[in-house]
């Protein structure tokens, strides 16, 4: 009989002593007191939440860190930071900032200010939002920021709105180029711990200048895989998971789903510069067989819209200015397709990375099919053929792109997405009509010209058949019954605020 | 054991796990992927490749240096105890690597838990009836090979589904508690549990053959006694196993760590990988070296502490499997598994596996679609049926030459040690990125990733056999009257092997067929949308529980495809032992005749 007494004995050792291997749970809510909210969010930190890298959303979604200005619902610049702000002369910006500390209790000062966007223009490399300016900021006085660029920018007051310019104070800023916005940002909560890629665990900021958020913190958990976060979700783990997939949106309680449309476009980028569809009569074929609206109920599930074209419902200018397309090249007809494409095959990409490109490739290979055309399709992970597709080795790409980046601004998008020497040109388009009508919208100073001579480029764009938009996607955020106030924010930028709060 | 062989032993794994290291950091230089655009990636999905931001990213990184000075500079660090910075975050590499591999080990101590249970439960009947000298029908352990042949991805799905979600029971995921242990323990040990089982619940008969047992038994020694030591007796040639099956998931079971959401080193290093994040990627298969090198040293030590003196003495008797009928039972079970996959694959190849109809998406079965249709309105009988030739034919190839490169290092375990412990670890992931950047993707990229690390499980097994077969008395026979090197290998030694290799990889095809298809994400393997049954499971996983017959009906085909395999594998021995007897019985006719 002795082993089993012993076996009981390891029995009972084992559980304090596996206790030991998981760490200690987060911050205990006072009973009673309102909930701290938990939130499953789907990126893990990359950089450990520095604002140059993808975290920097999380950083404004959380309301963690703030930027001199903001965008509002309808991507209309709103203050924040700055109070106000005033265009002194072609390239000069002067911002008045308001009364605010610190997570770290310093007050923001322009010094601090300075400090900070020099700190973002300095990074290697570049964030995005700066990669077409540079900027010099300097403290007028205790309260006054000016902002200089070499070339005259009319975005600036949108461009600030980044969350890549979130200003931290200057204990966030290391020696070695890190930056770390636990404890040093200004918004209505603070990162108090972040552990590795896994939680992080934020509390209300007492003294926030827009007054003290409903609910008392966040516990955040990353989980990259959708169908685990939305189980998250439903098990009552959290009370919040962002961007439910498609697949699992019809496992979730009707009142916990809430859809919004994204400013996420797919479309069917063709190779203009070389192979089958260097010719303009055959992508007119591909583009008149190809149907997006019917990825929407199938792939998508109901959860996006057919294209309207490259800018969907999400940005709301976008319809009223839309100009007709007009000067296409002739499709090809079926029998054409198949004469001048013998024997050559469609090399169709796309990766994995979004699970409903896949098959929305699989969609659209039947449909070209159709058209006559032979289709092979490769499907990687993205870094597994970003080279690749940057080289023009692929005749198609099934690609899902967000058209507002981070300046909020369209035109950063169609530059480098179509522009000839664009970084991002998959397509390798060269027309100098579209360079041209770029170039306009991204001259304009104006607001609703600017808009104008966007739609204007977008229809010089897809008279060339480079691109053909499937559909603007919509994303589905989890909210648990009972959970108030959570921001629907179409860019993706804000999720949680000072109103959020479990009722 | 002198030292001269440990010393080799231990150079061995030392070579081996030099070699696999330079091999990592050499990764990105062979892939001819940049490295700063995969770190660039990693760090912002949607920042645009300028030349600029590359090069800024590559001068930091020091990336013109050259991967052997990077590597230097590296391992130059290690004795600090400083691993060096992530590339893509930016922060010390060895916290990090340290907390996933602690959580890894804690989940592998809940895994080997419900590892042994399971075994435990599979040999269970034979252990009972075996003891107590009743043990008159063969096993197949048709039940085991459908326990093993589960997905653990599906199984996990169908516990989070039931136990965290439906129940809630246990917390959906994260790794916060104890509590968090339990389901992906389950997902990991079921599988590895039955297929541990399976290999000793076939080598246990023999072990309660041996006179010992039969005299234990008239003397009346309890059966508990007996069960013991011939448990004991059959454990040493299965122990080995466990460092692939089971070790071998702490960087390899990156779908279940998915699934639970569970900060494991199995993430840890394929983001890395995916990242070409070489400092984090270098330690991960560092730390994996050491764990599956620990793993083997001191498995090996268990093997020869049950095998006590008798293996050094050369007084090892070899074991040897009773002639047991086999049930009827069993003849129609491997029947109805047979018929049950040509009617499948009939059926299905009637059908078009590729017509996409977008209208008719996640249909339960019905008469028109017998098995329903996925999530884009496809057939999954055509599918299943369209796939089933070229999925069972690469698995087929991809096993028989794991099988080869396993029997052939295994004879050599002098030189093999190292290396297998070494591999056994090594996720099929890095083959596969390995062969990609070298060969670019193909559809025999996938086969030649898996065949990379595949063979292990056999090595392991040859060498454990061999050895305890070379101390045998009846080899030392052998060679007393004169036998060759030559002659023992094809008369005494491959016989010996070969039951018992065939069913590691008979146990083994389904796992296989899984790994080949989770290679696709490299470009490896047949491209989509054609059929395939590992990519049947992982396409529709995401539907699992809205439509699960999406998932039930490539699974269900794979199970009976890895019963079919094991019962037919019983029924064959049987009709070789059969004409054994017979040809025994004639040989004694002939003899008396001529006696006569």
């Amino acid at each position: 009989m002795r082993p089993t007494v012993r076996g009981i004995l390891i029995a009972l050792a084992l559980p304090p002593l596996l206790a030991g291997c998981f760490p200690a749970s987060g911050s205990d809510t006072a009973a009673g007191g309102p909930k701290r909210l938990r939130v499953a969010l789907a990126v893990p930190p990359a950089q450990a939440l520095s604002p140059y890298s993808n975290d920097a959303t999380v950083l404004s979604k959380l309301s963690v860190a703030e930027g001199l200005t903001a965008l509002d619902r309808h991507g209309a610049v709103q203050p924040a930071l700055a109070r106000s702000w005033t265009r002194t002369g072609a390239t000069t910006w002067t911002f008045d900032l308001r009364k605010a500390s610190f997570h770290d209790g310093t007050e923001v000062t322009a010094e601090a200010v300075v400090n900070a966007l020099g700190h973002a223009s300095a990074a290697e490399p570049k964030p995005r939002v700066l990669s077409d300016v540079t900027l010099t900021a300097k403290a007028e006085d205790a309260d006054t920021v000016t902002i200089t660029t070499k070339n005259p920018d009319p975005m600036m007051p949108m461009r600030l709105a980044s969350p890549a310019l979130g200003i931290l104070s200057a204990k966030a800023y290391g020696q070695d180029g890190t930056v770390s916005p636990v404890g040093t940002g200004t918004g209505a909560f603070e990162i108090k711990k972040l552990a590795g890629k896994t939680t992080a665990s934020l509390d209300r900021f007492d003294g926030y200048w827009g007054g003290r958020a409903k609910a008392p913190g966040i516990d955040v958990s990353w989980i990259p895989d959708g169908v685990a976060r939305a189980n998250a979700l439903r098990s009552g783990d959290v009370d919040i998971a962002e961007w439910i997939p498609t697949s699992q949106a019809k496992l979730l309680d009707e009142k916990t789903r809430h859809e919004v449309p994204s400013v996420r476009t797919d479309s069917l980028i063709l190779n203009t510069g070389d192979g089958i569809f260097s010719d303009a009569g055959l992508r007119a074929a591909a583009r008149a067989a190809v149907d997006g609206s019917a990825l929407v109920g199938s792939v998508f599930g109901g959860y996006a819209d057919a294209a309207q074209g490259l800018f969907g419902p999400a940005v709301p200018w976008a319809a009223a200015h839309r100009a007709a397309v007009a000067g296409r090249a002739t499709a090809a007809t079926t029998g054409q397709v198949q004469a001048q494409t013998k024997d050559k095959t469609v090399r169709l990409a796309t990766y994995t990375n979004r699970s409903e490109l896949p098959e929305a490739a699989t969609v659209l290979q039947q449909q070209l099919e159709k058209a006559g055309f032979k289709v092979k399709q490769d499907v990687r992970e993205y870094t597994q053929m970003e080279a690749d597709l940057l080289a023009g080795r692929y005749d198609a790409l099934v690609f899902s792109r967000v058209t507002l980046l981070d300046t909020g601004d369209a035109v950063a998008y169609l530059a480098s997405d179509f522009a000839s020497g664009g970084a991002y040109n998959i397509a390798r388009l060269e027309d100098a009509a579209v360079d041209k009508a770029i170039a306009a919208a991204a001259e304009e100073g104006d607001m609703a010209k600017r808009q104008q001579k966007i739609m204007a480029a977008e229809a010089e764009i897809l008279r060339t058949d480079a691109v053909v938009p499937l559909v603007h996607e919509k994303v589905v955020q989890g909210v648990a019954d009972g959970v108030e106030g959570v921001l629907l924010d179409p860019r993706e930028r804000s999720l949680i605020g000072t109103g959020t709060h479990i009722g | 054991m002198g030292t001269g062989p440990a010393w080799r032993a231990g150079a061995g794994r030392l070579l081996a796990g030099a070699a696999l290291l330079t091999t990592v950091a050499l990764l990105p230089w062979l892939s001819r992927i940049d490295p700063a655009l995969t770190v660039l990636r990693a760090r912002s999905g949607e920042q645009d490749p300028t030349p600029e931001a590359l090069a800024a990213i590559r001068e930091r990184l020091g990336l013109d240096d050259g991967p052997l000075a990077l590597l230097g500079r590296w391992l130059g660090g290690l004795p600090r105890g400083d691993a060096g910075t992530s590339w893509v975050s930016g922060e010390p590499v060895l916290p990090q690597v340290t907390a996933a591999l602690g959580v890894s080990l804690t989940l592998l101590t809940g895994a080997l838990a419900v590892t042994l249970a399971t075994a435990a439960a599979v040999c269970a009947r034979t252990v009972f009836l075996g003891s107590r000298r009743r043990m008159r029908y063969g096993r197949a352990g048709g039940g085991a090979a459908l326990v093993a042949a589960l997905p653990k991805f599906m199984l996990a799905s169908i516990l989070v589904t039931v136990g965290g979600v439906w129940l809630r029971w246990f917390p959906s995921g994260g790794w916060e508690e104890p509590a968090s242990m339990v389901l992906p323990s389950l997902a990991l040990g079921l599988p590895s549990g039955a297929m541990i089982g399976g290999l000793l619940d076939q080598a246990l008969p023999a072990a309660f053959h041996e006179p010992w047992a039969r005299t234990w038994h008239v003397v009346g020694f309890p059966p508990g006694h007996v069960a013991r030591h011939a448990v004991r007796r059959a454990l040493p040639a299965v122990l080995p196993q466990l460092l692939p099956t089971l070790v071998g998931l702490v960087g390899g079971a990156v779908a279940v760590e998915k699934i639970f959401n569970i900060p494991g080193l199995g993430r840890v290093v394929l983001d890395a990988a995916v990242a070409q994040d070489l400092p984090v990627l270098q330690t991960g298969t560092l730390v994996l070296i050491m764990l599956g090198t620990a793993a083997g040293l001191l498995l090996g030590a268990l093997r020869r502490s049950l095998l006590g003196p008798a293996l050094r003495d050369g007084a090892l008797p070899a074991l040897h499997r009773p002639p047991l009928a086999v049930k009827r039972s069993l003849r129609y079970a491997a029947g109805f598994c047979a018929v049950a996959l040509l009617l499948l694959v009939a059926a299905g190849l009637a059908k078009d596996p590729l017509h996409v109809d977008t209208a008719a998406r996640l249909l339960p079965p019905s008469a028109e679609h017998p098995l329903g249709t996925d999530s884009l309105g496809r057939d999954l009988l055509a599918r299943l049926g369209h796939g089933a030739l070229r999925t069972t034919a690469v698995a087929a190839v991809v096993t028989v030459a794991g099988v080869a490169a396993g029997l052939l290092l295994g004879m050599l375990p002098r030189v093999s040690a190292g290396l297998t412990d070494v591999a056994s670890t090594l996720p099929a992931v890095l083959a596969g990125m390995l062969v990609a950047g070298l060969a670019g993707p193909s559809v025999l990229g996938a086969a030649l990733a898996v065949c990379l690390v595949g063979w292990t499980p056999y090595a392991a097994q040859v060498s454990a056999l061999l050895e305890q077969e070379r101390a045998s008395e009846h080899i030392a026979a052998s060679i007393g009257l004169g036998a060759g090197r030559l002659h023992l290998l094809r008369r005494h030694l491959l016989p010996a092997l070969g039951p018992a290799l065939l069913r590691n990889a008979l146990l083994r095809l389904p796992t296989t067929v899984l790994v080949l298809a989770s290679l696709g994400f490299l470009g490896l393997g047949e491209q989509p949308p054609t059929p395939e049954w590992g990519r049947l499971l992982s396409e529709n996983q995401a539907y699992a529980e809205l439509a699960p017959w999406t998932v039930l009906g490539p699974a269900a085909a794979l199970a009976l495809l890895a019963v079919l395999a094991v019962t037919g594998a019983a029924l064959g021995r049987e009709v070789r032992a059969g004409r054994g007897e017979r040809a025994l019985v004639r040989a004694r006719r002939i003899s008396s005749a001529s006696a006569a």
